[in-house]
């Protein structure tokens, strides 16, 4: 059995497909969270469940509203779960109908009914699943309230059908008829095709013209006649006339649902609103709270305790397993590799994970409250500056995470060369690897300014990226940029989302460390280990120093020519956290203490500051390149970020290291 | 009357769309947001960034320069 998950942006289908699979995907309160299709086993063994992006309507405008018509025209699936908002029936329901029209079993899971209730609305649920003529079943996807009769519904063998029609008028319904007589070799729904190719659905339309058995022309003919027809007696388009009946019927059955106790009220919102997204605080409130972020992650909570952690791997840690491998009789080959290979450089990176959470708890808690949509609003004018639209911040934001999902973020933007610019420009946004390397640089040079010299490098990504999106738009037609978000009522975080997107993203954190780094770590170890000369050289000596040493002096007018350097950045390719892992192995000494305190010998404070522009923008890490790749489907595209990243990356150093020398830093 | 001539807080009836990009439109439409819906002029961000409307008990954010296109009556 396979389940798809079907409704309206922002309604809580990934939260029920969490609940009911028990997996963890990404929730979060905007539009446009889910952008690809999502297979989840569901409980009991009953199946497969897919969540799939929002939709509004089956003609899809974006890139993540396609991924999902495309998989209804794939038709593989046995029912499908529609999931609607109570606190917005008559715009979900419109999906709704055409779900309905597609004939295939169906029921509908109608979600928020905590909002609703909280709103004044009453839903009468036997009285609408009459009127569907489908099961209806009230659950609060959030807390998993009444989840458990969906499991149940889905345990039960016979699963209904429903046939729910819609009276077009007289000349709509005659073109349905004759455009399902040319389509007998479909396999879909002949009714439901008619209708969305009336609608001017572009995806069924490619569809059907797979198969060469239909006369497509004659289709279009119909189309336009009625059209002509339709604009001269109605005086509006095709696609309206179906929306109004459409909405016609939803509001008749919705007058015999619903009851309202008082007027919808938004006032909590609106406070909140009145306050974030005013004429002049919107801007300065963002940066304010992303300052605040950082003084949280590096003052007050993040560094203290990675402080404690450092201490102790270096110290007690470390000796606990010298003494170990000792009982042993490790051989000192062996001690070396655990010792100064994998204890220092994973565990150097492995520190910074009480930063992570930190970091992402926060980020968890602007995902779910609802802020995310209002930053697109404040920053929409400096985007369409720019050349994109505020919806590609969106993206950026997330990339402050890690860029992968932030790339594919940009799913949701209307407007392809949008679509591709924000993706283009997301790879320069700080991910949370790369604050790896400011939290050691920073905590080793500008221990009081910590937070503002980390905001700083995030601001730098951001101005940066938009520069770049305006000269790449330049390379651009014209094309009128598009604008509309919805901004979904802030809720209060919940807890357990919280806990599980906190989780979530520092487990990647910590597995990444645990096996990409440590491969990373041994490979870099053993060429420090091994020399021209044999092994256990000095390690100046390495074939790590002699190869880096020819990369050295390509950014010696950085600032930083020295092989040490260059390995780190070498093998910050691989992943912006081996940079750390990778000082941690080619610093190390034995009791040099920990590894701030060599940097602090090794860097001055100016050269400190443009290594980490440079690690900020150099290159997107490995696993970044063919989410890119993915996006922008050519290779010539991923080939040009990747240059543009580096290339950028030099320049803007030497700005700063040459411009700060000048000014006799 | 164009919509962007409501004051602050100010409600009003959808006269006409049409004028509109196509693409905005669409997602309007989507949206529930047609001809005939009360809708509240919120407020706007400055240097003619976007504004805020709230429509069938919903908030959405549109470009200001696409809702001079929209005429509205005031109720
Ligand atoms: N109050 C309340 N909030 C809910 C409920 N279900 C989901 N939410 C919240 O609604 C927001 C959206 O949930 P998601 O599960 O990400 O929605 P989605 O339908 O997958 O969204 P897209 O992937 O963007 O289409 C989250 O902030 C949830 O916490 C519910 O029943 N009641
Ligand atoms: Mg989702």
């Amino acid at each position: 059995m396979e389940v798809a998950l079907l409704g309206n942006p922002n309604t809580g289908k990934t939260s029920l497909f969490n609940e009911l699979t028990g997996s963890y995907e990404y929730v979060g309160n905007w539009t446009g969270v889910t952008v690809d299709k999502k297979v989840g086993t569901l409980k009991k063994q009953m199946g497969q469940l897919i969540d799939l992006p929002g939709v509004y309507a089956l003609n899809p405008i974006s890139k993540d509203e396609g991924i999902a018509s495309q998989y209804l025209l794939e038709n593989r699936f046995t029912s499908a779960l529609n999931i609607v908002d109570a606190s917005q029936l008559s715009r979900n329901l419109h999906l709704t109908v055409q779900l309905l029209e597609f004939g295939k079993p169906l029921v509908i899971g109608l979600n928020m009914v905590d909002v609703a209730k909280s709103r004044g609305i009453a839903i009468d649920v036997n009285q609408l699943s009459e009127e569907l003529n489908v099961p209806v079943l009230p659950i609060v996807a959030r807390t998993g309230k009444g989840c458990h009769d969906i499991l149940n519904y889905f345990s039960l063998k016979n699963q209904h059908v429903s046939h729910f029609t819609i009276d077009y008028g007289e000349k709509i319904e005659k073109a349905i008829e004759n455009i399902s007589d040319l389509l007998h070799e479909e396999q879909l729904n002949h009714r439901w095709l008619a209708l969305q190719l009336l609608q001017g659905n572009r995806v069924v339309l490619d569809h059907i013209k797979i198969n060469k058995g239909i006369d497509i022309e004659r289709i279009q003919r119909i189309i336009q006649e009625l059209d002509k027809h339709i604009e001269e007696v109605e005086k509006c388009s095709l696609v309206r006339t179906i929306y109004s009946k459409r909405k016609h019927i939803i509001d008749d059955i919705l007058s015999k649902v619903i009851t309202r106790e008082k007027k919808s009220d938004l006032t909590f919102t609106d406070s909140i609103d009145s306050i974030v997204t005013n004429k002049f605080l919107g801007i300065p409130i963002f940066l304010g709270i992303m300052y605040f972020i950082f003084h949280m992650t590096f003052n007050w909570i993040g560094t203290p305790v990675s402080d404690w952690l450092d201490g102790f791997f270096s110290g007690p840690l470390s000796g606990w397993i010298g003494q170990g491998l000792q009982v042993v009789h490790a051989t000192p080959f062996i001690r070396a590799l655990v010792l100064n290979g994998l204890v220092a450089g994973v565990g150097g990176v492995i520190v910074f994970v009480p930063q992570m959470i930190v970091l992402f708890f926060f980020i968890s808690l602007i995902e779910d409250s609802g802020y995310m949509a209002r930053v697109a609003l404040v920053m929409d004018r400096i985007m369409q500056a720019a050349g994109l639209n505020g919806k590609s911040f969106i993206p950026l934001v997330i990339g402050f995470g890690c860029n992968i999902p932030g790339i594919m973020a940009a799913r949701s933007i209307e407007q392809p060369k949008e679509r591709l610019i924000t993706v283009l420009i997301t790879p320069l946004m700080s991910c949370s690897a790369r604050l790896a390397v400011y939290s050691l640089f920073a905590g080793a040079f500008f221990a009081k300014y910590q937070a503002l010299v980390v905001l700083s490098l995030y601001v730098l990504g951001i101005l940066l990226a938009l520069v770049m999106a305006k000269i790449f738009s330049l390379f651009f037609k014209h094309e009128h940029s598009v604008f509309v978000v919805e901004l979904p009522p802030y809720r209060i975080p919940n807890a357990k989302t919280l806990f599980r997107s906190t989780w979530d993203k520092s487990k990647g954190f910590v597995k990444k460390a645990t096996t990409f780094i440590l491969g990373g770590t041994v490979v870099i170890w053993l060429l420090s280990y091994a020399g021209p000369h044999g092994l256990n050289v000095d390690i100046d000596h390495s074939f790590l120093a002699l190869v880096c040493g020819y990369i050295a002096p390509l950014v010696a007018p950085l600032g930083f020519g020295t092989w040490q350097a260059a390995t780190a950045l070498v093998s910050g390719f691989l992943a912006k956290e081996a940079v750390v892992s990778t000082m941690s192995i080619v610093y190390h000494a034995p009791h040099s203490g920990t590894l701030t305190g060599v940097i602090s010998q090794a860097f001055t404070p100016l050269q400190a500051y443009t290594f980490m522009v440079f690690s900020l923008l150099y290159i997107p890490c490995l696993s970044t390149v063919p989410a890119i790749y993915k996006e922008v489907g050519t290779r010539k595209l991923t080939w040009f970020t990747v240059t543009y990243c580096v290339v950028l990356a030099y320049i803007v150093s030497l700005v700063i290291y040459q411009g700060g020398r000048l000014m006799g830093f | 009357m164009i919509l962007t001539e409501l004051k602050k807080g100010e409600k009003a009836t959808i006269l006409n769309l049409s004028r509109t990009t196509k693409l905005v439109q669409r997602r309007l439409l989507d949206l529930g947001v047609t001809e005939g819906e009360e809708v509240c002029y919120k407020c706007a961000l400055p240097f003619g960034g976007p504004c805020m409307l709230e429509v069938c008990g919903q908030c959405i954010g549109l470009r200001r320069n696409e809702a001079k296109e929209i005429q509205v009556v005031r109720t």
